[in-house]
């Protein structure tokens, strides 16, 4: 009797143990509403979030991110073998995974795949200029040489560096077959994608962390279906329709709280939003007009502005939020109140003369917009002529490449695995970030090997950056999702993913 | 015989002008809109570098004369070219989203048709009542609310108040054909009720026309009855005018059910154009608004022949 006793005891506290009890395969849907239609599912191609979320349930890459953004292996066996001089990278292999075709994971997919990016992704072509050599070592190994030390290798390889079999290597992807815990089954553009469980997938170890840890596909099927209209995405999830909501508008939280059928959930510091600075050509080639431009703002005016309730944002001048393994003040100088005195003094001494400042935006993110407003309201009060060119984004992205046609355009990124993987932090990204502190400051972080050399480096990179000012921070913000009723395990993530998750019974 | 034969010759010369314009326009505003395909494929992480080099690979920046004669080569060999995101056919793209955009389209002209015609000639008829000041009134009504606006209300009671239809979308994989249809209730009674209200005026201004009128009088004094006198009589006088806003209409839902498809997240044509819009899928636009330039000539070629059928009395 005792025996047993103990025995429902011991399963009981087993099961309420974790998310992962619930680990047992479904014959369950779920539908998952997106912000739109994926362009393409060739990741390495168009690295953009909503192609990022799907295509992480399809395909992996040898490292991922684990809670503190830390990567940490995925298709990798453990971590890397580096030599002394910090230019050779050993990174060993899970043995025993396979494709959705059914062919073995092996040295020499990672090395056509990694090609491949290098040859094509943006992030890709900035490693292959430090890249030597790729080569494999045996079947379960590959060796990656450097010309010279690359701090942010591992964070690189932890997205969109996907692993794909060689076989189908080719300029253009036709097939989409990954290792991932989900295999693509049918993609109507406009109507789904459709995703069915992988089930010869071999997950790696350890408790789910992030994107990392043990990965199990519970629901027998996950349906992406673009909803391009906000509030139609709101009226699905309460009706019931889908399981879940991406991006939802911050003024629909109350709605979905008081439902019976959903909930919603908030993903804190899901990016950042920002201001970045034309160096190249224009009135903000001066530095003192781009601190002027520092001091003139009152970041947390143009939050407040963009996203309504300060549960939504937060104002820190750090790059990285708090939290983060990068979070540091260092450097922090014309960040808070908005001075238009400071930033009148600033315009003075760089002898402005009244030339409107041209400061894109768009409305496709209504939040670039709203910052924009308020930014001309204060950049104004300091003495800029402000010229507010309110554009859609796909101008947007065609004129930012362009240094005769702006000077400032806002946009927003998420905080990336490594702070050197900053897009403003790359010379040729548009605003041209070109400095010799800047060089200097880089290369002092690329030199570190250690956790500790590295955030002693980046603080002295954040201080530079200040001091350079390429990019305004504005402030913080935070995802707001829902979640139907009845489905469990979800856990919040910048990419929302649902293995280890259970659908309604 | 002869002179519709005639007719149909001289219109379809026309027709072919007219679309020799529209694919000379497209294709100019188009390229002269700003926004670039490779700037969306790559995203945000994108050089301007980057960039320059995927619009060289997708040929993108060979001169404009020599992509504007590639494509109306293109079209005269039946083929609108290769979706940039797709990666299939434009005629495929096009044709895997006809199917909701014609039954969203059909069933919208249905309830417009059939709340129009007996509310409009019922309004004609009790002229001045209070019955005719209250259609007069709600058409107004009808006529300056948004398509999108009546979708979303709509999708509130009916979707999640009573959670009779869905809320969005065209069904999943393996839906059925009727289920696939019960997801077009919503928007098409959004777009029919919008479209409704001013085929009722026009119904109701086309009738109040002829029913003064000497052979409608005639008519009532030979002794016909009333149901023979309006709908004999009159009606079949005021259908030209009403045949053309019913025309105009069809053309307008083709072209126009853009938003709704986009707040039902339809996967039909509009749908289609508003997402190669926004990545600059040049083949897209370009195929998908010569489609619907094609299907809006071709309605009005269709109403024109009616005319004939109608009134022999008329001439092309």
């Amino acid at each position: 009797m005792k025996k047993s006793a103990f025995l429902l005891i011991t399963l009981a506290a087993l099961a309420g143990t974790s998310s992962l009890a619930l680990a047992q395969a479904s014959d369950g849907i779920l539908t998952v509403a997106t912000i739109g239609e994926p362009p393409s599912l060739d990741v390495m191609q168009t690295p953009t979030d909503i192609v990022l979320t799907i295509d992480q349930h399809i395909f992996e890459t040898l490292y991922t991110y684990d809670a503190e953004w830390k990567s940490v292996p995925l298709l990798a066996a453990a971590m890397p073998t580096i030599s002394e001089d910090g230019l050779t990278y050993k990174i060993p292999l899970r043995e025993g995974v396979k494709f959705h075709d059914g062919s073995d994971f092996d040295a020499k997919d990672v090395t056509a795949s990694l090609k491949r990016w290098m040859a094509i992704n943006s992030k890709g072509k900035q490693v292959a200029g430090v890249v030597e050599s790729i080569a494999e070592d045996g079947d379960h190994a590959v060796i990656v040489k450097l010309k010279s030390r690359y701090a942010p290798l591992l964070a690189t390889l932890s997205q969109a560096s996907v692993i794909i079999p060689s076989e189908t290597v080719a300029d253009t992807l036709t097939t989409f077959i990954g290792t991932g815990p989900y295999s693509l089954k049918e993609r109507k553009p406009d109507q789904y994608t459709q995703l069915v469980r992988f089930d010869g997938y071999k997950s790696p170890e350890g408790a789910p962390s992030n994107y990392a840890g043990k990965r199990e596909a519970i629901a027998k099927e996950i349906r992406f279906v673009p909803v391009p209209d906000a509030n139609t995405r709101v009226e699905g999830l309460i009706s019931g329709q889908f399981d879940f909501a991406d991006s939802l508008p911050v003024s629909a939280y109350e709605r979905v709280e008081k439902s019976s059928n959903a909930k919603p959930v908030i993903f804190k510091n899901a990016g950042w939003a920002s201001m970045n600075m034309n160096m190249k050509e224009g009135l903000l080639v001066k530095k003192e007009l781009r601190q002027a431009v520092q001091a003139a703002l009152n970041p947390k005016d143009m939050m407040l502005a963009a996203f309504s309730d300060d549960r939504f944002f937060s104002v820190d001048a750090s790059i990285f939020p708090e939290g983060s393994v990068w979070h540091t003040e260092a450097g922090v100088a014309r960040y808070g109140e908005g001075d238009p005195e400071a930033a009148a003094k600033l315009l003075k001494a760089a002898g402005y003369d009244g030339q409107p400042l041209r400061l894109m935006t768009s409305r496709q993110y209504e939040f670039h917009y709203k910052i924009g407003e308020v930014a001309k309201a204060y950049l104004e009060a300091a003495g800029f002529k402000v010229d507010l060119q309110v554009v859609d984004w796909a101008t947007l992205t065609t004129r930012r490449a362009d240094s005769k046609q702006w000077d400032i355009f806002i946009t927003h990124s998420n905080f990336p695995g490594d702070p050197t993987t900053i897009n403003t932090i790359t010379d040729t990204y548009p605003g041209w970030y070109v400095s010799d502190q800047k060089t200097k400051a880089v290369a002092a972080y690329m030199d570190a090997t250690t956790d500790a050399a590295k955030k002693t480096a980046w603080d002295g990179l954040q201080t530079v950056i200040y001091d350079d000012a390429p990019l305004y921070k504005v402030g913080n913000f935070n995802a707001v999702s829902g979640l139907a009723n009845g489905v469990s395990g979800y856990e919040p993530t910048y990419w929302p993913h649902f293995w280890n998750v259970a659908p309604k019974k | 015989m002869a002179r519709i034969v005639q007719a149909i010759l001289k219109r379809l010369g026309g027709m072919a002008i007219v679309l020799a314009l529209v694919v000379t326009v497209v294709f100019i505003i188009v390229r002269v809109t700003p926004g670039d395909p490779a700037a969306v494929m790559l995203g945000s992480d994108a050089t301007p570098q980057d960039i320059a080099d995927l619009r060289a690979r997708m040929g993108l920046d060979a001169p404009l004369i020599l992509q504007y004669g590639q494509f109306v080569l293109g079209i005269l060999k039946g083929d609108l070219g290769q979706s940039i995101f797709l990666n299939q056919p434009v005629t495929t793209a096009l044709a895997a989203r006809a199917e909701p955009t014609f039954f969203l389209t059909l069933f919208s002209i249905l309830i417009a048709v059939g709340i129009a015609l007996p509310v409009g000639i019922l309004s004609a008829v009790k002229r001045g009542t209070v019955f005719d000041q209250i259609v007069v009134t709600l058409t107004m009504v009808a006529a300056s609310v948004p398509s999108f606006w009546l979708g979303l209300m709509l999708i509130q009671v009916f979707a999640v108040g009573q959670g009779w239809f869905p809320a969005s979308g065209y069904g999943g994989p393996g839906t059925p054909f009727l289920d696939r249809l019960h997801h077009l209730i919503l928007p098409a009674v959004a777009l029919g009720v919008v479209n409704s209200a001013l085929i009722t005026r026009f119904t109701r201004a086309a009738m109040l026309d002829v029913l003064g009128d000497d052979y409608v009088r005639t008519a009532r004094a030979k002794g016909a009855g009333e149901g023979r006198v309006i709908l004999k009589h009159a009606l079949k006088n005021a259908m030209i005018p009403i045949i053309t806003v019913i025309g105009l209409s069809v053309a307008m839902l083709v072209a126009g059910a853009v938003v709704t498809e986009t707040v039902f997240g339809l996967p039909g044509v509009g749908n289609l154009v508003v997402s190669a819009v926004l990545r600059r899928d040049y083949p897209v636009i370009q195929g998908a608004l010569l489609a619907v330039a094609a299907i809006y000539v071709l309605i009005n070629f269709i109403v024109d022949m009616l005319y004939i059928i109608v009134d022999p009395r008329v001439r092309l």
